[in-house]
């Protein structure tokens, strides 16, 4: 791998001037594409949720010619599909006082002030265009008796702004960016290209011009050359192993891009979901979250005594502890989720947890399905409830649900500029895969719209800045670059396959996200992190050399998939480890034990933290290394306040 | 237009919807069939049904039309189920060890490319037993009584009306989803009344092959 | 009751045949395996990897299956299990189905899902982008990416933007065509047709999109529909054939009224 390592510039890009006014000034400096020339320039997409494929099809729309790599054997597939609760916008239809501006200092508040002002902004603005356009679509949203869309208010906010369909707004959603992506597909204006998976990014001259990718199903090792490339691989939250995240999300594309010289940003920033359901044994392959919504009507409770062992319907109300409700009295059970979630493992280590293993809180909706009757709630909830059914067995409407946080998001990601493009030209990153909106904690339904706000309103206006800015020469696939960048791709799969060993890429990964739930999970402390340090580097070591893989790379070989990514997860997570490190403040969904109040709060550390950890990659294989930079977060519209939910 | 029509008549839709509609004409007329060949009960000496009998031969070149009109009804019905048939085949190359239901699929419904061939081959056996058959001789009346009331006749027609029945149980609620029609408000009248219209229609026809052997045209009740 | 899990139990000691086929070439066969010890509170792909891991350790090749979500919505994971879809459950996924739902010594069948649409690429993977292909020829709305109209100037009654949502809740996986003893899809097409017709943003190319799905789904190879209705059956989201009629008429409708190609287009 070849990083020189020069100092990048961290050049946010951020326009000055009044907020409100930022992104319409950027548009109107930034550089326009002839129509008649956007045909001339090939964009690459990587990943089809809805940052990838809203964009996919947008800037097919424009008029660029879109190829589109997913991983899936179907762009219907990606993650995005597995959102539940809703989208954020603010369009103030229930006339409850939210405003641009309002959704805006949620978010930048929410995410406890580590995010761009200018960004969130940006954000909070299109939102609102982001539903007319969906409900264009055919989104079927929920609606009013009189026709109108309803909303809902979510965790965190204390308005309602957030549109949903049923459970599935992810689904929804990424079907209308789907089917808008299907059409471009269908008109020839985008080349689709399924069960593709990018394992390395190609830079020619300084600027990304295109990827290597494996054709799954073949195994063969192909090559893409574009004018630009896209990211939109979404989060890393699988390197704890078990996380809400699907079993074929991964880091490896922004992985192999950081390699290649992108910076990533804030990379110990991980978001813990608190209402997911609890680990039932060592099978588990993965996390299923419930939707926050359910916190609006399900009130969070432990025995007030511990080891109490009597099924809840025995534990009278006067032993029970609403431990949100007692604590914070104004937003109770709708408490951002990090709160929540670390208030969940306070009761759990005090050994009021319930459960077989104690690793459980109740979310009990019997006082609303008494309030409200039970065919309400079910209407709200029922697909949540039958869920839940199916994976424990228990029925919610009689017991109360069992929760407990686990991994679901990641903030961090390969920092951006104000385009959306990452420290390498012509690379931008979208949704998940940067570090840019959420700060150091994403709000409630919040994902949803920032990935289609990348997708559908800012990577069309900005990628201009890239074609119209900048000489591109033509490159094909047959270029110097291209050749290399395969070549070591082909050697890092033969290595993979060589190593002949025991153990398999699963039980590595599992093992390694047990150390990065105990280390650097909801409560990450000085100690624990150099203990996951070590225990991540021998990890490593015994990975390469006692790694099973069978079978060759000229055939669909799931054990070469994995065990490629478990590879890149193993570097990452060292990674996170150092930045959690490094940031000895507790912000957001980054708690360290050493920084907080006398009351268990966060406790942030403005003076000494308030930036950006941008970390570079400088040493490979058993000199890996990185360099942080600081890219340092100014607030001129939302003041700096611990945040308080009291 | 045409090539319009054509596409449609190509489409899986269409065929089923051609399907659909043709089955919609064959209940009909077989409501009609069995409604006239009730006049065989009407006496004891089979005058009425050959009265009926030569009404439909006095219509002369209407009668053969609405013959051409059957020819084809039946025609379009049986080539579309077996063109669907083979097509179905095809779209599963490799089967399954063993297809297991799941939902409300019936012995009616899995079978309807059995039943159907069942019923073509008795329509030729019924077609060479009485439309071609001379009966200027004895009469009409006379020469169903005496076909059916032989035991390997009446078991031919009693067994296919059997298979008839089969075929008409799913056949009525079945064209109504293939037309389009289906309403969650109706769709419970819509599946009694195909049952029950099919089992009747069955029931009507198999009537003769019984009661023939049984009382040879010496009906007990005239 | 809080917990629900037994401790007590050994597992459950299953013998698995399952589908086994290096690629598309390959005629595929099946093969025995058995496994100890599952427990009842794992699912039935967590299974799979509990029989793959078993594999790896015994240095076979794992087999090949499809799956990511694992929570019922992304459509990936398919399988015909005993001869049924998704398995014996109504309305539940592969993903979601949990092992409670078998018994100790059960003998278990794992096939792919068959159809000529569908080719297995290998053991229990398939191609579905027959699916894609379908949607491409007229599953949307053409609303290019801008400044529509604001989302509530067009109000929807809440029935059917209810009915809407009913039908647009399939996940694609399939299940539909894999149940039909016909190998149809007419389902999932009726699905996405009837999603976007109940919608007054579907009207505009309500016919155009009706014939040219079902033009495309017959092209790709599927079976005709016997109105067997075992699709809905087996179909993990439920989604009702009436999806079927109303493409059935959406289709009878378009076709009987479709002007002549291009006619619009001239004038006088």
């Amino acid at each position: 791998m070849s990083t020189t390592p020069t100092t990048p510039k961290l050049d946010s890009k951020c326009p000055t001037g009044p907020v409100s006014e930022r992104w319409d000034k950027h548009r109107f400096e930034l550089k326009l594409v002839n129509p008649a020339n956007k045909r001339k320039f090939h964009v690459l997409v990587v990943g089809t949720g809805l940052a990838g494929a809203s964009a996919a099809a947008s800037l097919a729309e424009l008029g660029y010619k879109v190829s589109v790599l997913c991983i899936h054997d179907s762009p219907r597939r990606a993650h995005s599909i597995a959102a539940q609760g809703g989208i954020n916008a603010a369009k103030n239809y229930p006339n409850d006082g939210d405003s641009v501006r309002r959704l805006f200092y949620d978010t930048v508040k929410g995410g406890d002030y580590r995010a761009r002002e200018s960004n969130v902004y940006r954000l909070a603005q299109v939102s609102n265009s982001i539903i007319d356009q969906c409900v264009a679509q055919g989104v079927p949203f929920a609606r009013e008796y009189g026709g109108l869309l309803d909303n809902r208010s979510f965790g965190g906010a204390q308005v309602s702004r957030t549109f949903y369909a049923r459970g599935q707004t992810g689904q929804q959603l990424l079907l209308g960016a789907y089917q808008a992506l299907m059409r471009q597909v269908g008109l020839g204006k985008v080349a689709l290209y399924p069960r593709r998976e990018m394992l390395d990014l190609v830079v020619v001259d300084g600027v990304a011009r295109g990827v290597i990718a494996r054709e799954l199903v073949s195994g063969a090792v192909e090559r893409y050359a574009a004018d630009a490339v896209l990211l939109c691989t979404g989060g890393y939250g699988n390197v704890f192993f078990l996380s809400t995240n699907a079993k074929f999300s991964n880091a490896t594309a922004i992985w192999r891009a950081h390699k290649r010289g992108a910076l990533f940003g804030n990379p110990c920033f991980t978001q813990i979901h608190p209402t997911c359901i609890p680990v039932s044994g060592s099978y588990q392959s993965k996390l299923t979250l419930m939707s926050e919504s359910l916190r609006n009507d399900g009130r969070v409770w432990v025995p007030k005594s511990k080891g109490d062992r009597r099924s809840p319907d025995q534990i009278p109300d006067e032993e029970r502890d609403y431990y949100l409700e007692r604590i914070y009295p104004s937003f109770g059970n709708l408490v951002p989720r990090d709160i929540a979630s670390r208030r969940a493992k306070e009761m759990a280590d005090a050994g009021r947890g319930v459960g077989d293993n104690g690793m459980a809180v109740y979310l009990d909706f019997r006082d609303a399905i008494r309030r409200d009757g039970a065919p309400r709630i079910a209407e709200k909830y029922g697909n949540l409830f039958q869920m839940y059914e199916r994976i424990t067995a228990d029925d919610p409407y009689k017991v109360p649900m069992r929760i407990y946080p686990a991994v679901h998001y990641t903030m961090g990601g390969l920092w951006v500029d104000y385009n959306l493009e990452s420290t390498i030209p012509g690379l931008f990153v979208l949704g998940e895969a940067n570090f840019s909106d959420h700060g150091a904690n994403r709000l409630g339904a919040s994902a949803l719209m920032q990935g289609l706000a990348d997708g559908y309103y800012v990577i069309p206006a900005t990628i201009g800045s890239h074609f119209a800015g900048r000489k591109l020469g033509a490159v094909t696939t047959d270029h110097e670059a291209f050749r290399t960048t395969e070549a070591a791709v082909r050697t890092r799969l033969e290595r993979l396959l060589s190593i002949d060993g025991k153990r398999s890429s699963d039980d590595f990964h599992r093992e390694l996200g047990l150390v990065m739930w105990n280390h650097c999970g909801m409560a990450r402390s000085e100690q624990g992190l150099k203990t996951a340090l070590t225990k991540i580097r021998a990890l490593r070591d015994e990975f390469w050399h006692d790694l099973r893989v069978l079978g060759s790379g000229e055939e669909l070989n799931r054990e070469l998939e994995k065990a490629g990514r478990v590879a890149d997860f193993m570097e990452l997570a060292e990674l996170m480890v150092l930045d959690a490190e490094q940031r000895r403040e507790s912000c957001g969904g980054h708690f360290r034990e050493e920084s907080q109040t006398e009351e268990g709060e966060a406790l942030r550390d403005d003076a000494n933290y308030c930036y950006v950890g941008a970390w570079q990659h400088t040493g490979e294989g058993a000199n890996l290394a990185w360099t942080m930079h600081k890219e340092s977060l100014t607030f001129e519209e939302v003041k700096l306040t611990q945040r308080s939910y009291k | 237009m045409l090539s319009r029509f054509g596409a449609f008549l190509r489409s899986s839709i269409g065929k089923k919807s051609l399907m659909a509609f043709t089955g919609l004409l064959l209940i009909l007329f077989l409501i009609a069939h069995v409604v006239g060949n009730l006049s065989l009960y009407a006496d004891g000496d089979g005058a009425k049904f050959n009265a009926y009998a030569a009404q439909l031969e006095a219509l002369g070149p209407l009668k053969l039309a609405a013959e051409l009109g059957l020819v084809i009804l039946f025609g379009a019905h049986i080539a579309l189920g077996m063109r669907t048939y083979l097509e179905n085949r095809e779209a599963r190359p490799v089967r399954y060890k063993d297809l297991a239901p799941k939902g409300r699929r019936t012995l009616a419904s899995m079978t309807m490319p059995v039943t159907g061939i069942v019923i073509l081959v008795f329509l030729v056996i019924h077609i060479i037993d009485f439309r071609l058959a001379d009966f200027s001789k004895q009469g009409l009346a006379a020469l169903v009584i005496e076909r059916l009331s032989h035991p390997l006749g009446a078991g031919i027609y009693f067994i296919s009306m059997g298979f008839l029945g089969v075929h008409l149980w799913h056949a009525f609620q079945s064209l109504v989803q293939s037309l389009g029609f289906r309403h969650p408000a109706y769709l419970p009248a819509v599946k009694t009344v195909g049952m029950v219209l099919g089992v009747l229609i069955a029931a009507l026809f198999a009537t003769f092959p019984i009661l023939c052997l049984m009382f040879k045209g010496q009906w007990p009740w005239n | 009751m809080s917990g629900g899990h037994d401790t007590h139990s050994h597992g459950l000691n299953l013998t698995l045949h399952v589908w086994r086929q290096k690629n598309a070439q390959d005629t595929g066969h099946f093969e025995t395996y058995s496994l100890q010890g599952i427990s009842e509170h794992c699912s039935f792909l967590e299974m799979l990897d509990q029989l793959n891991e078993q594999l790896l350790r015994e240095g076979r090749e794992p087999v090949a299956f499809d799956h990511d979500c694992r929570e019922g919505i992304c459509g990936s994971c398919s399988l015909v299990i005993n001869g049924r879809a998704h398995g014996p459950d109504r309305e539940t996924a592969t993903c979601q189905l949990h092992m409670r739902r078998f018994h100790d010594g059960e003998t278990i069948y794992i096939e792919p899902f068959r159809a000529k649409a569908f080719p297995v690429q290998r053991d229990l993977v398939t191609d579905r982008s027959a699916f894609d292909r379908i949607i491409a020829a007229g599953g949307f709305v053409s609303a290019n990416t801008g400044s529509p109209q604001d989302a509530n100037a067009l109000p929807i009654p809440k029935e059917a933007a209810d009915l809407a949502m009913d039908a647009a809740q399939c996940i694609g996986c399939g299940a539909c065509v894999a149940a039909c003893p016909n190998a149809a899809a007419m389902l999932f097409v009726g699905a996405k047709v009837s999603h976007l017709a109940l919608l007054p943003q579907g009207q505009p190319e309500r016919r155009k999109r009706v014939l040219a799905m079902v033009e495309q789904m017959d092209k790709e190879g599927f079976g005709n529909c016997g109105n067997i209705y075992e699709c809905e059956a087996a179909c993990p989201k439920g989604i009702s054939v009436e999806n079927i009629a109303r493409m059935n008429r959406e289709y009878l409708c378009a076709s009987l009224t479709a002007r002549p190609q291009g006619e619009a287009k001239g004038g006088f």
